[in-house]
């Protein structure tokens, strides 16, 4: 007895490890940085140049022994519009780990709204894209307003409720969208051509993505790293939990609403039946695959989920006739049946993702060494949302 | 419109008495595997798939069609249990329901494939006919039936769980460690827990199944969706309270029939705008649920 209690101050004072030792580390590091030979260089250029081959030049058919046809290119549309969307809810369950299950009623509002404003109003696409974009963001503080009180799951059984009030309720006002019949929307000027298309997608995709990047390294993207991880101990440092929370889930809204608004373009024919609940769980379906807070790992799980849904994928690798013959799987439904199953081996095997296995490639392609064990990182599991 | 309001009322009881179902099975893995689960209303369409399967394509007797319909719930919750939940049970809760979305998904993609050939299905009542009409609202034998096996199934989860294996499962899902260390299996617990909720979703699918013809992801988006008023349910009463599931299925079933009213001019959507508004309002003013006295916490 009097062995122990002699040693229970001795405990309490024990030093921290010093901060001190950490940055010596880092600065030996920096000190002899690893620089890639010329043919490292050469080897890296290579691969860069083939990216942006298989991005830029393959859908135009430039420079590219395939002849690539009007549906194929439509789809390589569609897996820019679903980048965008999946980068939204990126920020929203990445970024602040709220998670929302209505993101199809977001994705139809700005499509609604951007044919509304082109067929109705008679206004160009280019006012209506910021419009949309506008109204996204306003329904998003709405909703967020009086429903961010609620956290976690309460918060997405809201968003689900929403979802369903949206695509039956919302998207049924036959005034707005035409109800049961759909609506056509007319491409912009200049770009009714499915190839220059492709090439709008992109350059909108590029532009979320620089205002994503952009907007983590702002004061609000290190609020919302924080109240993520802690959100007690981030309100504590001054953080208004909420106020970023609603910022964050703004920003969503308006990203998800400028992919609607390409979405309505790009299928020039919407009817409110393709906004319903399935479409909300393959967006965070792509997005969890893909890699939460990885933008990489979520533009390449989105473009997957994209292709996979009509086959695509399976038609470009003439993998159809093998899995038909096999299995008896349609190719058709190879998206609707590998998807999830995609989803439950990636949650269960690689928490981080496409993002995760993408990310020894991404690092040496950066011009660092190749490192498998990159991107294993255990904080990528989502923090518990506080239900 | 007092017959008007009288028709949602009774035809609202009925309608609710499968949200009902739904939500006492999500209280139960709520509790459970502390896990808003969104395959719980899969659970009933994949049971009522293969139902159809054995009563209209291999011509067996109903009852043994619906006891197969039961068993191929029971089975599919059981395999997520093992497959998803169990590997999953140190991860976070949005880890967790994304898993459960994925079990659903899975189902669904399985079940648009398996039915390609034929995607509108009817599956036969039990018995069939109008038993009677209140206020003209058309009460058939199959509503009355799946009310009765509401009442039946709530009477028998309220005597199980005075049970040893019922006390079990209490005692696993209010402290785990302890729990073991008195000599139970969290682990078959786990399982028995999942079965029965499954079971209860795989009633809600075989009982419902009937009034309306159903597609894949009947319960879940489809026509007879209840996976949203299942949830209100069960938010209804505050997540852990198995008789506020009960009566929260109830009451979410007449609200939703509210929508249906002339007053909002036969709108389309009308169900689901209430449905939105009564969520709202109960959680921003009673977010503990309606039905208990003092939140629990969580």
């Amino acid at each position: 007895m009097t062995d122990t209690i002699p040693e229970a101050p001795e405990e309490s004072t024990r030093e921290l490890p010093p901060v001190v030792a950490e940055q010596i580390d880092d600065e030996v590091e920096d000190a002899a940085p690893f620089r890639p030979s010329v043919r490292g260089w050469v080897a890296r250029g290579l691969v860069w140049a083939l990216l942006a081959w298989v991005v830029f030049a393959l859908p135009g058919n430039f420079l590219s022994p395939f002849q690539l046809g009007v549906s194929d290119v439509g789809h390589a549309s569609k897996a820019a519009i679903f980048a965008i969307i999946g980068l939204s809810l990126n920020v929203l369950i990445g970024y602040t780990g709220t998670i929302s299950l209505g993101h199809q009623a977001f994705v139809g509002v700005g499509a609604f709204v951007s044919a509304y404003v082109v067929v109705d109003m008679g206004l160009e696409f280019w006012v209506a894209v910021p419009i949309a974009a506008a109204v996204g963001g306003i329904q998003a503080a709405l909703l967020g307003a009086v429903s961010l009180r609620l956290t976690g799951l309460y918060f997405a059984l809201v968003t689900l409720a929403y979802g369903l009030f949206a695509e039956e309720t919302l998207f049924g006002i036959t005034a707005f969208t035409g109800g049961e019949g759909g609506k056509n929307v007319p491409r912009p000027l200049g770009f009714e051509d499915d190839f220059a298309f492709y090439y709008l997608c992109l350059a909108f995709l590029a532009a979320v993505l620089w205002v994503d990047w952009r907007l983590m390294r702002s004061k609000g993207g290190r609020a919302l790293q924080a109240l993520r991880e802690n959100p007690r101990v981030a309100s504590s440092y001054g953080i208004n939990v909420k106020a970023y929370t609603l910022m964050a889930f703004v920003v969503s809204g308006i990203f998800a609403s400028i992919g609607g608004a390409l979405l309505a373009q790009q299928s020039t024919f919407i009817v409110p039946e393709t906004f319903n609940f399935q479409l909300a769980l393959i967006f965070i379906l792509m997005t969890v695959v893909g890699g939460l807070r990885n933008r990489v790992g979520v533009v390449i799980g989105s473009v997957v989920f994209a292709l996979l849904e009509e086959g695509t994928l399976v038609h470009l690798l003439h993998l159809d006739g093998i899995l038909d013959s096999t299995i008896g799987l349609p190719a058709e439904f190879f998206g609707l049946v590998i998807g999830p199953i995609l989803l439950l081996l990636t949650i269960t095997l690689y928490p981080g993702g496409i993002g995760q296995q993408v990310a020894p490639i991404a690092q040496w392609l950066r011009g660092k060494k190749l490192d498998l064990h990159a991107g294993k990182v255990t904080e990528v599991e989502v923090n518990d949302v506080r239900a | 419109m007092t017959t008007e309001l009288g028709i949602a009322v009774v035809n609202g009881i009925f309608v609710g008495s499968v949200y009902s179902l739904v939500a006492l099975g999500i209280v139960l893995i709520y509790r459970a595997s502390g896990v808003f689960n969104f395959a719980q209303a899969e659970f009933g369409t994949t049971g009522l798939f293969v139902a159809y399967v054995g009563v209209e394509l291999w011509n067996w007797p109903y009852w043994l069609g619906l006891l197969f319909g039961l068993a191929g719930a029971v089975a599919m919750g059981l395999a997520t249990e093992r497959l998803v939940i169990n590997p999953l049970r140190n991860a976070s809760r949005v880890t967790l329901l994304v898993g459960t979305a994925g079990v659903a998904l899975a189902a669904i993609g399985i079940q648009f494939w398996q039915s390609n050939e034929q995607p509108i299905r009817q599956m036969p009542k039990l018995v069939d006919g109008v038993a009677f009409q209140p206020f003209g609202a058309a009460i058939t034998y199959q509503h009355l039936i799946t009310f009765a096996v509401l009442i039946v199934v709530a009477l028998a989860l309220a005597v199980f769980f005075r049970s040893p294996s019922g006390l079990a499962i209490q005692a696993a899902q209010q402290e785990g460690t302890a729990a073991e260390l008195v000599g139970i299996s969290v682990r078959r617990v786990s399982m028995m827990t999942w079965g029965i909720a499954a079971l209860l979703g795989g009633l809600a699918g075989v009982l419902s199944g009937p009034n309306l013809s159903f597609t894949a992801g009947h319960l879940t988006f489809g026509a007879g969706a209840a996976l949203l008023p299942g949830f209100m349910a069960a938010v209804l009463g505050g997540m852990r309270s198995m008789p506020g599931a009960l009566f929260g299925g109830l009451l979410v079933g007449v609200i939703e029939q509210f929508g249906n009213l002339s007053i909002f001019g036969y709108m389309s959507g009308g169900g689901e705008m209430m449905l939105f508004f009564f969520l709202l309002i109960v959680l921003l003013l009673r977010p503990q649920g309606l039905f208990v006295r003092k939140a629990v916490a969580a």
